[in-house]
């Protein structure tokens, strides 16, 4: 009632009419009809009834919105109503199982992870890996849902994402113990993979604000995509700035965006970011790129590095999980956990983290039998 | 995309009018602005503002395409390097739509490597080629193109057999020679003309430091910044030509001396013990020889291949970086037909580890061998001057002062 009309969602010329007109606050708008409010402020029909159902979906009176999410005053939900609903939404593996206990599951369906580091490390393998993970039917405990692969820096090559896909339906077939799952997984193969897997190419952070203004269509299109990769999210905006306070705007803009993304439409967006390195007091060291404030746009922060030879994944930020740190590896299946030293003999790629179903939740126990 | 005008995107000639006043005339411009100043700038409601924010992403937003589209066409991903060993590893050879770079100490052969990939790639798609011009941008005068007829000679006896066909490869091949960081950003804003023109399958920068390194002093404040700039606008421009033309894109770098200073444990791997690499704790508080133009420009390459020498004759390539190859070790000489790997039998080259591409060690020339060769020997060969490189673990290197 006391909000003033100049912080109103509306046209600035608008405002100014209004404020002229000696309307201050909304309070002063209170119960007036359209037609009244058009002669006493100067302004045009159409406009006056968009000013008091602007003001009404403010107030959360009324019934229908037409204006959408826009001042509208959500309803509240407890936490058991959300528990509920994370429980429902799931989580999307790694084939890592040690990265995905440490990450409670996996990553999470309706949140934001932002995975930083060194060049070579693995992060468009871990993005392809979950693009192919996504996939996994429902009935062998995965997802069942399809992956948009947003590449900035031309990294993701369709062969890789071959290979793990064949690793994928081959780990996936040996799983499979009855009917009902090896009849799901008759459709699980690379073709189809490839198929359920969305590729955009942006060149600049142009091309990428205005991909992310239009995802929210295309998600509405594919209700069934339940991930979406930003790789790298870093690049663009790494060389074309000389204003940085216009690339902070930017890019807070952007992190608000995916983040209603991610909890409208139930769909885990992944974002890669690199390294930069930071003088200070004589030394260097690497840091996460695109500024301190940047930090704050992801709810949870994998930072892979380097130790000498050794892969490692940190949890450097999360709500939920404890920070810990787990070794992984990049074999030509993709993305697995670190196989114990082995016996003397020839080295031979790891197998796969052993049990799909047995990382995900008691959805799996819950369906009828 | 980003300069296309407001109008052609489908915005009202009024508010186009409106946003002219505030200087926003071509998509870009609009989109680098948030919505609130949208709403200012356009005169409209939050509501409105997104509308027109979301009309004129329609206008440049790229394609989205199932990733099959591209398995489709997987024949045609890489470009094969006649080195059968390197294109296993990098499945095919060295992929299109990517930035490959080779990186190294001087007189390794990386130039060698880019002359051998420039004939390969006029060659008919028959033999394994790309039937098409090569763009070759020098910037080190390191190209010779005598040294490139007797690399087509001595590989493709048969073909060359004919002087016309030479003629032909050569006449595919186009030099520009650049000197300054100002120069080759031109160039490279030229490019995709020149590649239209040219029918330019491959386009090759050698090398990406040289211009670089003669003029920005990174001791000073700010260079680091506008220099890890340049580079990325570099990086951009290149991607995006690989990217719109289907073609590959080879650039090479020097090497620098890397001053460590690493503490001995981060406290990221203190919960994890981890056993480090034989001959790896010895490195820590030497300084070494790595790739230049540091981690930025670790990032932009997509693929890094890393060329180092184990003893006078023997030269290895290191694959360091690459999303689809393990980290791999090749031997190779030199020689008249450009690079011959030799004496990759065995397969303990691969392995699931790696390193940090940005800050694997180098292996450099030590020494120089003074020993006469070839006819001028005449009595058994005495060193004159001791032939020392550096033969012990991986990763052992010396410090040349480069």
């Amino acid at each position: 009632m006391h909000r003033t009309i100049a912080s109103l969602p509306l046209a600035p010329s608008v405002k100014t009419k209004l404020t002229s007109a000696g309307f201050d606050t909304c309070a002063d708008l209170k119960d007036l009809r359209p037609l009244q409010l058009c002669k006493e402020a100067g302004i045009s029909q159409e406009e006056a009834l968009e000013v008091l159902q602007t003001l009404r979906s403010d107030d959360g009176v009324g019934g229908v919105n037409p204006l959408g999410g826009a001042g509208a005053v959500r309803c509240g939900v407890t936490a058991l109503q959300l528990l509920q609903r994370e429980h429902a939404l799931g989580d999307i593996i790694t084939f890592c199982s040690a990265l995905d206990s440490a990450l409670g599951g996996g990553v999470p369906v309706g949140k934001t992870t932002e995975v930083c580091g060194a060049p070579g490390v693995g992060k468009t393998q871990l993005c392809v890996q979950l693009a192919v993970c996504v996939q996994i039917p429902v009935c062998v405990g995965g997802q069942g849902g399809q992956a948009l692969y947003v590449d900035t820096e031309g990294s993701f090559l369709v062969q890789r994402a071959a290979d793990l896909a064949q690793a994928a339906v081959e780990h996936c077939t040996l799983l499979a113990h009855d009917h009902e799952q090896q009849a799901a997984l008759k459709d699980f193969t690379v073709e189809n993979i490839l198929s359920r897997l969305w590729l955009v190419r942006c060149h600049d952070y142009v091309e990428l604000l205005a991909h992310c203004y239009l995802l929210p269509d295309f998600l509405t299109k594919h209700p069934e995509v339940q991930l979406v990769v930003i790789d790298s999210i870093a690049f663009p905006f790494r060389h074309d700035f000389e204003d940085f306070s216009q690339r902070t705007r930017l890019l807070n803009g952007l992190a608000q965006q995916l983040i209603q993304l991610a909890t409208e439409h139930s769909v885990a967006v992944v974002l890669t970011n690199q390294m930069t390195t930071k003088v200070w007091n004589g030394q260097s060291k690497l840091v996460p790129a695109l500024g301190e404030s940047w930090g704050h746009a992801a709810t949870q922060r994998l930072i892979l590095h380097w130790e000498g030879t050794q892969r490692l994944a940190s949890i450097y930020k999360s709500p939920s999980q404890m920070e810990a740190t787990v070794p992984y590896c990049i074999t030509e299946d993709g993305f697995r956990d670190l196989a114990p030293p082995p016996s003397p003999g020839p080295s031979s790629s790891p197998g796969p983290s052993s049990s799909v179903p047995q990382s995900k939740r008691p959805r799996v126990e819950a369906r009828p039998p | 995309m980003q300069n296309k005008k407001l109008a052609r995107a489908g915005v009202g000639s009024q508010i186009c009018e409106r946003l002219k006043n505030h200087h926003v005339e071509t998509c870009k411009d609009l989109l680098s602005l948030t919505p609130l100043e949208v709403m200012r700038v356009a005169g409209q409601s939050h509501d409105q503002s997104l509308q027109l924010l979301k009309s004129v992403s329609l206008g440049c937003a790229p394609k989205i395409i199932a990733a099959q589209e591209l398995w489709l066409q997987r024949e045609d991903l890489c470009f094969s390097t006649s080195l059968r060993e390197l294109d296993g590893l990098l499945q095919g050879g060295v992929p299109r739509g990517t930035i490959t770079e080779v990186t190294g100490p001087s007189g390794c052969g990386k130039s060698q490597l880019c002359m051998m990939l420039s004939v390969l790639a006029t060659l008919p798609r028959s033999m394994g080629g790309l039937d098409s011009g090569v763009i070759y941008i020098d910037t080190e005068s390191a190209f010779s193109a005598e040294r490139l007829l007797e690399i087509a000679r001595s590989r493709f006896p048969d073909y060359f057999s004919e002087p016309e066909r030479l003629m032909q490869t050569a006449g595919r091949v186009h030099l520009f020679k650049e000197l300054t960081c100002q120069e080759v950003l031109t160039r490279l804003a030229q490019l995709e003309e020149d590649i239209i023109s040219c029918h330019a399958g491959l386009v090759i920068l050698d090398s990406v430091t040289s211009v670089v390194r003669k003029e920005f002093d990174t001791s000073l404040s700010g260079n680091l910044t506008h220099r890890s700039n340049l580079l990325g606008r570099e990086a951009a421009t290149l991607k995006y030509l690989a990217q719109e033309f289907r073609i590959p894109v080879v650039v090479t770098n020097q090497i620098t001396t890397h001053f460590s200073e690493r503490p001995s444990s981060t406290s990221l791997s203190r919960r994890w013990n981890v056993q480090e690499a034989p001959g790896a704790q010895g490195e820590r508080d030497s300084d070494y020889v790595t790739a230049a133009l540091g981690n930025t420009w670790s990032h932009n390459v997509n693929t890094r291949l890393i060329v180092q020498y184990v003893d006078a004759r023997l030269r290895q390539i290191v694959i360091a970086k690459s999303p689809v190859a393990p980290f791999a070790v090749l031997n190779y000489t030199v020689q008249k037909e450009g690079i011959r790997l030799e004496g990759n039998a065995s397969k303990e080259m691969m392995s699931a580890q790696g390193t940090d591409p940005g800050l694997h060690q180098i292996r450099v020339r030590t020494g120089l061998d003074y020993r006469l060769t070839g006819a001028m020997v005449t009595t058994a060969p005495s060193t004159i001057t001791a032939a020392t490189y550096t033969t012990t673990t991986v990763g052992r290197c010396e410090n040349t002062g480069v």
